[in-house]
Parts: C-alpha cells; sequence; structure tokens
C-alpha cells in the first residue's frame, strides 16, 4: 500500500430487509491512488460505496475518510469528497455552464478562482464547446463527463464514482481515464467500481466483491496472479467461492 | 444545524432557472393570476342590476303607464316588453327571456282612486335564489315607494303635505357602502392567487427532484434541509409577492377597489399568509415525490378551501357545523379576515393580531414539518 490509508472501512453491514447487501467488509485505500472495486451485478458494490459517500450509514461497523467518521461527521465528509452516483443526476434544463456553476455555489468557490476552474474542468472533458447547451441535450459519455466536471470542480481529496463509464463509448471511456489518471497525480484518492476489466488494470489496487463479501484484495498483478488475464482471475475466484459454499451444504 | 447562506443562495439561483426555462411555470405564476383576477372581478359579481321585467297591462290607464315607466326608468329594472295576456307573460318566464312578469289587473286604477286594495301581480323566477330573492326585495321596496308618491300627492292635494309617516329607517351601509361585492372579491382573489403560487406551483418542486434523480445529487451534497427548502422557497416568494402587488394595482386600475387601511400591514399579511403556502406546499412535494399526485394534493387542500372555505364565495356563517370547523383550520379565513379589515373597515393591529398571530403559528408548523420531513428523507 502506497502511503497511510485515507478511506477506513471496519467491519461494515448492511441489510435491505432480510437481504444482507453488505457482509462484515473491512478494506483500507491509500492515499493518492485509485483504488477498483470489481464484481459481479448485486455484489453490493453500489451499496459500498454509498456507505462510503455518507449517502446511507452503515448497518454496523465504521467507516472514517480522512480520519473523520462518516456517519457523526457527515457534512464535514461531504466536503471531503466527490460523489458521484450509478446515475447521476444533473438538471437537464440548466445548461453546462449553469450546472458547474450550481456546484462551485455550494462549494462556496471565491469569484476570483471561478473561471480558472471552469476553463480547467470543463477543459478536461472537452465540454467548454457546448458550455451554453442544455445538460439534457448532451451524449451520454458527455454527460458523464459533466457529471465528473461537477464532482471535481471543488478538488476534493477523495473521488468517489460508481460505474461512471457504465455504457459509455470507448473514446469517451478512455478520455474519462485520462482525466482519472491525471487527477491521481494531484494527490486525489479515487475508489472507483467498474464493470470492465481492462479499467481494473488501471488500478493501483483491487477488491473483488461477491455475494456481500470481499473474496481478495490486492494490486492488478497480485488479483490477477496466475491467470492469463484479470477476467478469468475474477471467473475462477468466484467459482471457487461458490464451490466450496457449495460443499458446506449438505443437502448438495 | 448551521446555516450557509450561501447554500441558499446555490439553490434559490438554480431554482430561479427551472422557472425561467420552464414557460409552464411561468404561465402559472404570471399570467393565471391575471386572468383570474379579470374572471372573478368581471364573472364573479354577486351583484343583482337590471333585472328583466314584463308588462301585462290589463288596465291600459295613465296611472298603470306611470307605474310601469317609472320601474324602467328605476336603475333595478329593465322593461323588455309590454305583452298581451298572462299566458305571454309566463312564456317569457318560462324562456328565461325575463325575471319578472308584472301583471296589472283591469280596474287597477279604479281601485286604488276609490280607496280599495289594489293588488298588483308579481311573478318572479327563483331558479336562481339569490336573483330570485334580491329581484323580489328590489320588486317590494319599489312598490313601497311608489305607494309613498301616490299617498303623497293625496295628503298635496288635501293640504296636509307636512304630515310624515310616523317612522322612517334610516339605512347607512358601513365599509362598503355601494354594497359592490367586487369590494370584497378583490382580496378573496389575492388569497386564491397567492395559494396558487405559494402551494400548486411549490409542490411541484421537490417531487421533480425525485423524478429527476437529481435528489441523489442533492443528497451527496454539503446542503442541509432548511438551506435546501429555503432556497426553493425564495423563488416563488418573489413571485407571490410580485403577484400581490399585481393584484393590488389592478383591483385599484380595473375595479376601483382601493385599500383603505395601511399598505405594510397588507405586506405583512400578505408575506405570512405566502409562507404558510409555500411551506404547505414544499412539505407536499416531500411527501408525494410524484408530481402528478402532489399537484392533485395541493388542488385539494390549498386551492379549493382557499376558494370555497375562506368566506370568499360562500359565507361561512350558512355553513354546516363541520365544514365550520375544517374552515378555521384554512389559512386563507384569516387571511381573508385581515384582508377585509385592511380593505373595507380600515382597523389597524389592534384588532387584526389574533389573525395575524394565527398565519404566524400555522407558518411555525408547517415549515418545521417540511424541514423535518426533508431530514428524515436523507438531507
Amino acid at each position: 500500500m502506497t502511503g497511510k490509508p485515507i478511506i477506513e472501512v471496519e467491519n461494515v453491514t448492511f441489510r435491505f430487509g432480510q437481504v444482507e447487501a453488505v457482509k462484515d467488509v473491512s478494506l483500507a485505500v491509500g492515499e493518492a491512488a485509485i483504488f477498483g472495486l470489481l464484481g459481479s451485478d448485486g455484489a453490493g458494490k453500489s451499496t459500498l460505496l454509498r456507505m462510503m459517500a455518507t449517502m446511507i450509514p452503515p448497518g454496523t461497523g465504521r467507516i472514517t475518510l480522512g480520519g473523520l467518521d462518516a456517519v457523526a461527521d457527515r457534512r464535514k465528509v461531504k466536503r471531503l469528497i466527490g460523489y458521484m452516483p450509478q446515475r447521476f443526476g444533473l438538471y437537464s434544463d440548466l445548461t453546462v455552464d449553469e450546472n458547474l456553476a450550481f456546484f462551485m455555489d455550494v462549494f462556496g468557490i471565491p469569484s476570483r478562482e471561478r473561471k480558472a476552474r471552469r476553463e480547467r474542468y470543463l477543459g478536461f472533458s472537452n465540454l467548454l464547446s457546448f458550455a451554453e447547451r442544455p445538460a439534457g441535450m448532451l451524449s451520454g459519455g458527455m454527460k458523464q463527463k459533466l457529471g465528473l466536471a461537477c464532482v471535481l470542480v471543488h478538488e476534493p481529496r477523495i473521488l468517489i464514482l460508481d460505474e461512471p463509464t457504465n455504457g459509455v463509448d470507448p473514446v469517451s471511456r478512455q478520455e474519462f481515464w485520462e482525466i482519472l489518471l491525471e487527477m491521481k497525480r494531484t494527490g486525489m484518492t479515487i475508489v472507483v467500481s467498474t464493470a470492465y476489466l481492462d479499467e481494473g488494470e488501471k488500478c493501483d489496487r483491487l477488491a473483488l466483491m461477491h455475494r456481500a463479501t470481499l473474496l481478495a484484495e490486492g494490486s492488478p498483478g497480485e488479483i490477477r496472479s496466475s491467470f492469463v488475464n484479470l477476467e478469468e482471475a475474477m471467473i475462477r475466484r468466484i467459482e471457487e467461492r461458490d464451490g466450496a459454499q457449495g460443499h458446506d451444504n449438505p443437502q448438495r | 444545524m448551521l446555516i450557509h447562506p450561501r447554500n441558499v443562495q446555490a439553490v434559490a439561483r438554480k431554482e430561479f432557472y427551472h422557472i425561467v426555462r420552464d414557460y409552464r411555470s411561468l404561465y402559472m405564476a404570471f399570467a393565471l393570476p391575471l386572468v383570474l383576477i379579470l374572471l372573478f372581478g368581471y364573472a364573479l359579481s354577486l351583484d343583482v342590476d337590471n333585472v328583466k321585467v314584463v308588462v301585462v297591462d290589463h288596465d291600459r290607464t295613465d296611472l298603470s303607464r306611470d307605474f310601469a315607466s317609472r320601474l324602467d326608468a328605476s336603475a333595478y329594472f329593465r322593461l323588455v316588453a309590454t305583452l298581451p295576456d298572462d299566458r305571454a307573460a309566463a312564456a317569457w318566464l318560462d324562456a328565461g327571456r325575463a325575471t319578472i312578469a308584472l301583471i296589472i289587473p283591469p280596474r287597477w286604477t279604479e281601485a286604488i282612486r276609490s280607496n280599495r286594495e289594489a293588488p298588483l301581480q308579481v311573478l318572479i323566477d327563483a331558479s336562481d335564489p339569490n336573483i330570485g330573492s334580491i329581484s323580489r326585495g328590489y320588486i317590494n321596496s319599489f312598490v313601497e315607494r311608489y305607494n309613498r308618491r301616490l299617498l303623497a300627492d293625496f295628503l298635496d292635494r288635501q293640504g296636509l303635505e307636512n304630515l310624515h309617516p310616523p317612522v322612517e329607517g334610516r339605512v347607512r351601509v358601513w365599509f362598503n357602502e355601494e354594497l359592490e361585492s367586487r369590494n370584497f372579491i378583490v382580496p378573496g382573489i389575492i388569497a386564491v392567487i397567492i395559494m396558487i403560487v405559494g402551494a400548486m406551483l411549490t409542490s411541484l418542486v421537490i417531487a421533480r427532484e425525485y423524478e429527476n434523480g437529481t435528489m441523489e445529487t442533492i443528497r451527496s451534497l454539503p446542503i442541509n434541509a432548511f438551506e435546501f427548502l429555503t432556497g426553493k422557497a425564495i423563488p416563488y416568494f418573489l413571485i407571490g409577492m410580485t403577484d400581490v402587488l399585481a393584484a393590488l394595482l389592478m383591483g385599484q386600475l380595473l375595479f376601483g377597489v382601493v385599500m383603505k387601511g395601511s399598505f405594510w400591514l397588507m405586506i405583512l399579511a400578505s408575506s405570512l399568509y405566502l409562507s404558510v403556502a409555500l411551506g404547505l406546499g414544499l412539505f407536499i412535494s416531500i411527501a408525494a415525490k410524484s408530481q402528478l399526485v402532489a399537484n392533485q394534493i395541493a388542488l385539494l387542500v390549498s386551492y379549493l378551501p382557499a376558494l370555497l372555505l375562506s368566506d370568499f364565495v360562500f359565507p361561512v356563517e350558512n355553513m354546516p357545523r363541520i365544514l365550520q370547523a375544517v374552515t378555521c383550520v384554512v389559512p386563507a379565513t384569516y387571511y381573508i379576515d385581515i384582508l377585509n379589515g385592511l380593505f373595507l373597515r380600515n382597523v389597524g393591529i389592534g384588532y387584526l393580531w389574533p389573525s395575524y398571530l394565527v398565519l404566524l403559528a400555522m407558518f411555525a408548523v408547517g415549515a418545521a414539518a417540511a424541514v423535518v420531513k426533508m431530514r428524515k428523507e436523507g438531507l
């Protein structure tokens, strides 16, 4: 792990009624790194990210970000992080500029800095020439990049992204990751869930979630280990775990 | 709970953009109130004048013709036809072409001259009971006055011009001297308009955030429930107050309704009442989370009571007990009470403070409920 952990998740559990969405997960995320969360649909990735982003309180266990408790210091944590949910709600009747201005307003970006930030983050995402366009008229990829610009504009220490490139075309996906790598160089910590394993390769650390639990954690190399690629490694590990559970079950 | 004014400002500015972009909400905010003033001001006139009268004159004397022509000359009646027989008169009433049929019997003048009873048949169409009873009052007092004139003529001729009837009521109408219904319709319209802008429009604003998935975005930002709701309310507060001033001005220009009381007491009352409406609308919006449902609920609990249960269209005294009790929790009741005091009676805070206090209490309860509800939703 590079540096001391900035996010610590300790024995966190969350249940929706009878269903356990996250089961006794512990992990630590180092500073200025990209931490990838892999796993099949319904593995509990979104729930875990939502807890990290203070959107829902953990059922049991504890999450700290930058030394602040995600429940007790919720409002302070929110200033520290930028969180982009799976379906990021932008105001479709507001223009690109107005959406960005709203986020700058809320985070109290001083007026002398606003112009520079606008050019930096809209420039990053190639949206400067669409600044006057209503957000609802943007393509899917552009919407995601605008979402990213909005959560980046207050320059958070921690960025939490829930499948940000889902359904985005390959070129936009590429551009999106270039921005993330650039932000990492500025010292930002990024937690991102993804279904694309080529994106997993770009992360510094990976965690593999399956059926609400953490299956494996390590560098992409460690997760891959002796398998040909990340995909193969992931499938094998999941099969291994499911098989072991099968043996424990007397009815099988 | 710490309050950052800049968060309030951020939300207010964003909300302002939403309103400007959405022509439907602009229409609701500005055009609809104007249409309502015109509609209510001109159509909902509760005054009755120019009652249509047909006359069947079986007497055909100077006196009977004089009676009919004086009737026509009065501002309250209009002689639309002189008919040959009673059946024709009944036909005019049936067809709704006349409200009153006046039948002067044969030898009517003769009866008067010989000091016998001289009956006059008056048929009134009371299918609209309001117009019917007002018409009856008009015709009674017209006949009364005509009698007095005949009597005075008679006494004159007898050289007894100094003789007067023993009792004569000197009726003086206070507060609304011309008994014009417009004078209390204008306050009522203002109360309805404020409910439309305050509660109907704001009932959409939080529900819209839920429907568009932007509530999740708001929840991820360091904004608290109070800042969010206050920011949402501010643009609608400004629109509402603009509408109040526009309504006041139109009432004055179009209907000549001039407020007699203090302008600032009126502004204070309107601000309070508008705030009650905003709190109500926002609460409904948070609870319903769907624009369609929220709008229906807002229509039912804000707009309709303001119109029907507030002493505006229907007098509260005539309602059954249960409805009278309901009117006690309708904010418009207190607002209209204040406005009537300011518009017509020219009374000050000394008389009106209880209504102000009730509105303040309603605002406090509504706003607190909205903030608590919003916090429960995780903001």
